[in-house]
């Protein structure tokens, strides 16, 4: 069963992020590529990580892909890319990523990651948030920090001051 | 009298439906009756305690009611009753649809007109079922340049979104469709495929009015989904749980309004802009842009769309309910069930009963039931009103009020609930 869903999984993600790169329509690959990331949600969920499953479609699929999906359809593709069918610029990238491919799995065959069983419970989000408040509490402050400098950034942002005019009383 | 038929005759429609009715019982007697015995013949029936089942054995058992109240009880623990029945598609799409016509008829009292009022004599009852048949039989009109497959797809992509929601929603203790241990992140993954879907189909409809609509509803959608999200951290700060149902049950003694009231008024807020719901209907606005985002939708893929927003209306209203209002908690007012809901009587050589009072749900269920959907009604109630009170706000109004203010009044609910659950007075140390 799992292994039906991890090859339906793979399907998906490889075959919508080759669409991603190959559709002219700028819309439909983005489409495709909200597939992909919405495949790596479900290798996360395969792989018994629902916490990271979930943030993944929240974030990548329901945030980031409507932010490209926005700037697509702001932007008006013939005025900024001149269309360049070149076949050898393609096979070399299609046999540049083969290579490294095949140099990523050879070494992850070699680290022995097959051997790691499969069967553990799925880990519990508490504990990540135990881990985060103890152990790596210094990288919780750091994005923490991060995080409010960002928000606070984007509140400045929204309450533009200088826009003001006699019509846009509040 | 209708157009469509101009010398309609009671006496021939009836005489119609009589000839109908013949023809079709002839039918069945002559060729049906003989084909259903033919294969009875090769089909080799069980043997069940002792006895042949034949069809006749079967019907005897299906209108024993100790014998089918079992089957009927064995049904509803199946997941499909729960998804199709039940807490899922066909209790929600009820809910629903007596909230379209609830709030025709509200706003038209708050206006002072009168509503729906004729079709169906009593107070225009089934208007509802009418304009659902006229949403089918319309024709579905697609613009000549529209993108056509992301045209089709996006109705049904957004009622199976608004369903997905729906499924996430506990309604009694045990009763709901997917019980997931992160239910909470599961709502905020779903509501984040709304906007895709909203800017996708408006894109694809290839006209100004539908684009227009939907770029705003993606500002205001993605805008309003940051304080959505921290106003409803302040929940999750002191139950120390994602799961929606085990976050209805922890408001036994009291619900999470009474110490989070900002952070229910901010929830409030952010859900009528999620839902496009006046004073924040921007992207439908129907005196500036048509009918925004959904101006090119005909037939029955506006009723879907229709469909899929009341959906969503009735999720976020549960959802509003679970959270704060204290889900199915309530006093118990369903009485306790009998054994026996009739005692044997005998007329003559037939003797019938005792019946069974085999409870199809539990005492429990339906008092939680009862609870849960009163809350909801009153939340859709209120976020009802509003239509029939307030203007439109415009968008600058509305992006400056979710990115600042909202986010700020988020931030200290958020606080709150820290400060309650350091003070030792409330949470996974406290209280509860």
């Amino acid at each position: 069963m799992a292994d039906a869903a991890f090859l339906a999984l793979t399907v998906i993600t490889i075959g919508s992020a080759i669409a991603a790169l190959e559709l002219r329509s700028l819309i439909y690959g983005s489409i495709a590529l909200m597939g992909t990331l919405g495949g790596i949600a479900g290798f996360f969920f395969l792989l018994d990580a629902p916490f990271v499953a979930l943030f993944q479609l929240a974030v990548y699929v329901g945030s980031i892909a409507v932010l490209i999906l926005f700037t697509v359809m702001l932007v008006k593709r013939e005025l900024i890319f001149k269309k360049i069918e070149d076949k050898r610029r393609k096979f070399a990238g299609i046999g540049l990523m083969m290579v490294v491919m095949v140099a990523l799995g050879a070494v992850f065959l070699d680290s022995g990651i097959k051997t790691i069983t499969t069967d553990e419970p799925p880990v519990d989000f508490r504990d990540i948030g135990t881990d985060f408040v103890t152990y790596y509490w210094p990288a919780l402050i750091l994005m923490g920090l991060i995080l409010a400098g960002s928000v606070t950034g984007a509140l400045v942002l929204a309450k533009r001051e200088d826009v003001e005019n006699d019509q846009r009383t509040n | 009298m209708s157009a469509l038929a101009p010398k309609f005759k009671l006496s021939e429609f009836i005489k119609s439906i009589l000839d109908n009715a013949f023809w079709i019982l002839f039918i069945v007697s002559l060729i049906g009756l003989p084909l259903i015995q033919i294969l009875l013949f090769y089909i080799e029936m069980p043997i069940i305690d002792g006895e042949l089942l034949t069809p006749f054995l079967a019907m005897t058992w299906l209108a024993d009611p100790t014998r089918s109240l079992p089957i009927l009880k064995a049904f509803m623990a199946t997941d499909m009753f729960r998804v199709m029945a039940f807490p899922g598609f066909g209790f929600a799409a009820l809910i629903a649809a007596a909230t379209i016509f609830v709030e025709r008829k509200m706003l038209a009292k708050l206006q002072l007109r009168v509503g729906p009022f004729y079709c169906g004599k009593i107070e225009g009852i089934l208007q509802l079922a009418g304009d659902g048949l006229k949403l089918i039989s319309k024709e579905i009109i697609i613009p000549a340049k529209a993108d056509k497959p992301i045209f089709w797809a996006a109705p049904v992509i957004f009622v199976a979104t608004a369903a997905a929601f729906v499924a996430l929603i506990p309604v009694a203790p045990g009763w709901v469709v997917a019980d997931v241990d992160l239910g909470l992140l599961g709502v905020f993954a779903v509501i984040g495929f709304f906007p895709i879907i909203t800017i996708l189909s408006a894109w694809s409809a290839n006209s100004k009015f539908p684009f227009i609509g939907g770029i705003r509803a993606l500002f205001q959608m993605v805008s309003f989904e940051i304080p959505l999200i921290l106003s409803l951290l302040g929940v999750v700060i002191l139950t120390g749980t994602l799961n929606l149902s085990e976050i209805a049950a922890s408001q036994s003694s009291f619900p999470w309004i009474v110490f989070l009231p900002v952070g229910a008024i901010v929830f409030f807020i952010t859900m009528l802009a999620e839902l496009e719901r006046i004073p924040f209907d921007l992207p439908e606005a129907e005196s500036e842009i048509v009918a925004g985002w959904l101006t090119e939708f005909s037939g029955m893929m506006y009723g879907l769309v229709q469909l899929g927003t009341y959906l969503k209306l009735y999720a976020f209203a549960g959802l509003f309910v679970v959270l704060f209002l204290g889900g199915w908690n309530g006093p118990m007012v369903v009485p306790p069930f009998p054994e026996e809901l009739l005692t044997g009587v005998e007329m003559g050589p037939l003797t019938v009963g005792p019946f069974p009072g085999l409870p199809l749900f539990d005492q429990e269920m339906l008092n939680g039931t009862l609870w849960f959907v009163l809350k909801t009604v009153g939340v859709i109630f209120f976020i009802l009103l509003p239509r029939g009170v307030f203007p439109r706000i415009r968008i600058d109004m509305l992006l400056s009020l979710g990115w600042t203010k909202l986010i700020g009044l988020a931030f200290v609910n958020i606080f709150i609930a820290l400060g309650l659950l350091y003070a030792g007075v409330l949470g996974p140390g406290g209280l509860q």
